[in-house]
């Protein structure tokens, strides 16, 4: 139960610190106040509900997309252990993580608005594009390291991090944690050219634990990056918890970064962008992973 | 711990916060719940959002379920390439380059272009 | 309930504006948009998010009603905030001030709103490829963030594709075109330098700039614009944004990102060469040249606003165009073709009301 509640303290923590960060991107010089504001503002906001919506398909989807970002988390190295310990940890996160399709959708469907729906089903597009090369990522890991648990993928980069050799795996894990956390450039379904998206008719609590969720999502995603592909825990003098706290940090920081640099990227030439380039790239790192591993 | 126990610990202790959240809510956020129709910039539904959404990348789902087959059994793959040797790697990249002739095909198609 | 006070206060520093403005109410919008930047206040998008709905200028009718409906929407606590479209900045500041500290007073809420009436499911109708598909009626604007003050786009969707669409008016009180008003007063043949024409040319394009920046989701660069554009306009910090704006156009020019986003969307009913692209460019280029101006004190003699001769009214033909270059376009694309046309529908006289 101690690992559960140092995971969960570790996610709210970063979580918290995106969105300061965020905030203080913002708006220079002030604004790392408004997150806790904001929360405040929400525990005191008049709950709300629009006509006619399905209130238990829409929880369901708040809720499960906090559930599927810490699930997911569940099998990331916290230093040295896991708070599940899983022969089969890429999968697990892997399957966990698609759940925010399934979550976002939800939401969109349920509320009964037009914003929303246009929202949730511009994730699923941009869900059939991102997946697939993030699976492909991920199985290049899997494929260099000759094993699906973390530990075992941690280990195997004892001399070289697979960020090193497998930079394409690399680069396009981090396009596609963006897309999952429906962050920065690819942040259309929650878009403000669609008053918010997904969760434009949430208010009060809903909206809280859906926004817990997405940033829940974005440290998860970031935080798989360390033992998948910059070594996790393994650093000179510090001792892992620390390595692996600093380098979540570190990417965390530059996909809230990628946020406010970037414009939106329509969802039209992402799934071109993805099928055309990210999938033949991966294609051909995996391929070059496999023929040094043979 | 066992790896499903601690998944339902976290699952528990998610619930507990939610709930809790919501017990505050209840607590500090003031009178009833507010209906309140969709917001649409100021005008009346004229009928309900939920409806079959057109959905015009339909063939790109298509593409994506041939390969998302393709993926449940890469996984396993991973991890006897090198156990198994130069085969596994020419008969896994042969398939691969199949399916990427239909995607290739689907592009000249015009399936990944919608808008 | 000395908790629930106290939160109160804390979130009221921080409500989340969502800003309305009615045709007529630019100077009042520009003035809010300049103090919510200062006080490092972020914008709302929708009602449910929202603490303070800022109405800038005086909506005639069809956009009062709207106002209404979205108002009834907003969960407590939230205030109403209306600001006269000649309202001077102290008074910008005293509304925002007044409505901070009456967020942070608890008060009792409303329940229901609106009209009860049951609507029907969606009627289905043809799409462009002859399928019959179930079809929505939506409206965009007049109540929509980042949008032309009073524009009403009434669009038929099928999916997130527009099938058709009409352009109708929700029109303000007043006579006052901002954006207009060095060239309108020449003309008049009141005492009016090129330098003033030249700030206000920049200021417009720097706005439309951070309105379309702002709609292709690139938050950091909108910023940028409209930093510089309030700088010109309410704090004369000339020396400080000629510095700026070259760094700033220089980002917007080289994004690669934005040239792939704008990439294939019409600026124009001919489909010229750059659509959006050269949109943009041009902006830039134009306030370049007008920043270079604006201490020439020789009269102004021209009546070239920012978006054409100020006696053609030139916002009508981009109106007239905007139907069709909407239409079979999704979402994502029709909100940046209209933020690339930005209409400035104060240009329209006797057009109160659609």
């Amino acid at each position: 139960m101690g690992e559960a509640l140092v995971l969960l303290g570790a996610v709210g923590t970063l979580a918290l610190c995106a969105a300061v960060f965020d905030a203080v991107l913002a708006v220079p010089g002030g604004g790392a106040g408004e997150p806790l504001r904001r929360v405040a503002r929400l525990l005191l906001q008049q709950r709300r509900r629009t006509r006619l919506a399905d209130t238990l398909l829409v929880r369901t989807g708040v809720c499960g997309l906090l559930a599927v970002a810490v699930l997911a988390g569940a099998v990331l190295p916290l230093g040295e252990r896991p708070v599940a310990e899983m022969a089969v940890g890429v999968v697990w996160f892997n399957a966990m993580e698609v759940g925010a399709w399934g979550a976002l959708w939800l939401v969109g469907w349920g509320v009964n608005s037009v914003y929303p729906l246009v929202g949730g089903y511009r994730f699923v597009a941009q869900g059939l594009a991102y997946e697939l090369p993030h699976m492909f990522a991920l199985i290049t890991v899997a494929l260099g390291a000759g094993s699906l648990r973390f530990a075992d993928v941690v280990a195997a980069q004892r001399g070289l991090w697979f960020a090193v050799w497998m930079p394409v795996a690399f680069a396009v894990y981090l396009v596609s944690a963006v897309a999952m956390a429906f962050w920065g450039p690819m942040d259309g379904p929650v878009s403000d050219d669609i008053c918010g998206g997904v969760p434009a008719e949430l208010s009060g609590p809903d909206r809280l634990v859906f926004q817990a969720g997405r940033y829940a999502l974005l440290v998860v995603v970031a935080a798989a990056a360390v033992p998948l592909f910059l070594g996790g825990g393994a650093g000179p003098l510090l001792p892992p918890w620390l390595w692996t706290a600093l380098k979540t940090v570190a990417v965390l920081a530059l996909l809230v970064w990628s946020g406010r640099v970037l414009p939106t990227v329509r969802m039209d030439l992402f799934t071109r962008l993805s099928w055309l380039v990210l999938i033949p790239a991966t294609l051909l790192q995996l391929l070059v992973v496999s023929v040094v591993v043979l | 711990m066992e790896p499903w126990a601690a998944v339902l610990g976290l699952l528990g202790v998610l619930a507990l916060g939610v709930l809790a959240v919501h017990a505050l809510s209840r607590l500090l956020a003031p009178g009833p719940v507010l209906t309140v129709g969709p917001f649409l910039s100021g005008a009346p539904p004229r009928e309900h959002a939920l409806s079959r959404f057109h959905v015009r990348w339909y063939t790109v789902s298509l593409l994506f379920l041939a390969f998302d087959m393709e993926m449940v059994f890469m996984y396993p793959w991973a991890l006897v390439v090198s156990e198994v040797g130069v085969g596994a790697v020419v008969e896994m990249f042969a398939f691969l380059g199949l399916l990427m002739t239909g995607v290739a095909y689907a592009w000249r198609q015009g399936a990944l272009r919608w808008a | 309930m000395g908790l629930s006070g106290w939160l109160a206060g804390f979130a009221a520093a921080c409500p989340r504006p969502m800003v309305v403005t009615a045709p007529h109410g630019t100077r009042s919008r520009l003035l809010v948009e300049a103090e919510l930047s200062r006080r490092g206040w972020r914008h709302a998008h929708a009602p449910s998010g929202t603490g303070l709905l800022v109405v800038c200028g005086t909506p005639a009718d069809a956009l009062s009603r709207a106002v209404e409906m979205v108002w009834t929407t907003v969960p407590a606590p939230g205030e109403l905030v209306r600001l006269r479209g000649d309202a001077p900045p102290e008074r910008v500041a005293a509304a925002l001030d007044e409505a901070v500290v009456r967020l942070a007073r608890p008060r009792s809420p409303g329940t229901d709103t609106g009209e009860r009436t049951d609507v029907p499911m969606a009627d289905r109708g043809p799409d462009r490829d002859g399928l019959t598909l179930d079809r929505l009626r939506v409206p965009l604007g007049p109540v929509l963030p980042d949008w032309p003050a009073g524009l009403v786009v009434e669009t038929v969707l099928q999916g997130d594709v527009i099938q058709r669409a009409r352009v109708e008016v929700a029109g303000g009180l007043g006579g006052e075109r901002f954006w207009d008003a060095p060239w309108l007063a020449a003309l008049e043949g009141r005492e009016v330098t090129r330098g003033e024409a030249a700030r206000r040319l920049a200021a417009s394009h720097l706005d439309s700039l951070g309105r379309l920046l702002a709609v292709a989701g690139w938050p950091g660069a909108s910023a940028r614009a409209r930093r510089l554009r309030d700088r010109l306009l309410w704090e004369r910090q000339d020396q400080w944004v000629r510095r700026d704006f070259p760094g700033f156009a220089r980002a917007v020019r080289r994004s690669r990102t934005l040239k792939w986003v704008l990439r294939d969307l019409p600026a124009a009913r001919d489909p010229a060469p750059g659509g959006l692209v050269r949109r943009v460019g041009t902006w830039l280029d134009r306030t370049g040249l007008a920043l270079r101006d604006l201490d020439d004190g020789r009269p102004l003699d021209d009546d070239e606003g920012p978006r054409g001769p100020v006696g053609g009214e030139p916002s009508r033909g981009l109106l007239a165009v905007l139907p069709e270059l909407v239409t079979g376009a999704d979402l994502a694309a029709a909100r940046l073709v209209v933020a690339g046309l930005d209409p400035d529908l104060d240009q329209l006289r006797g057009a109160r009301d659609g």
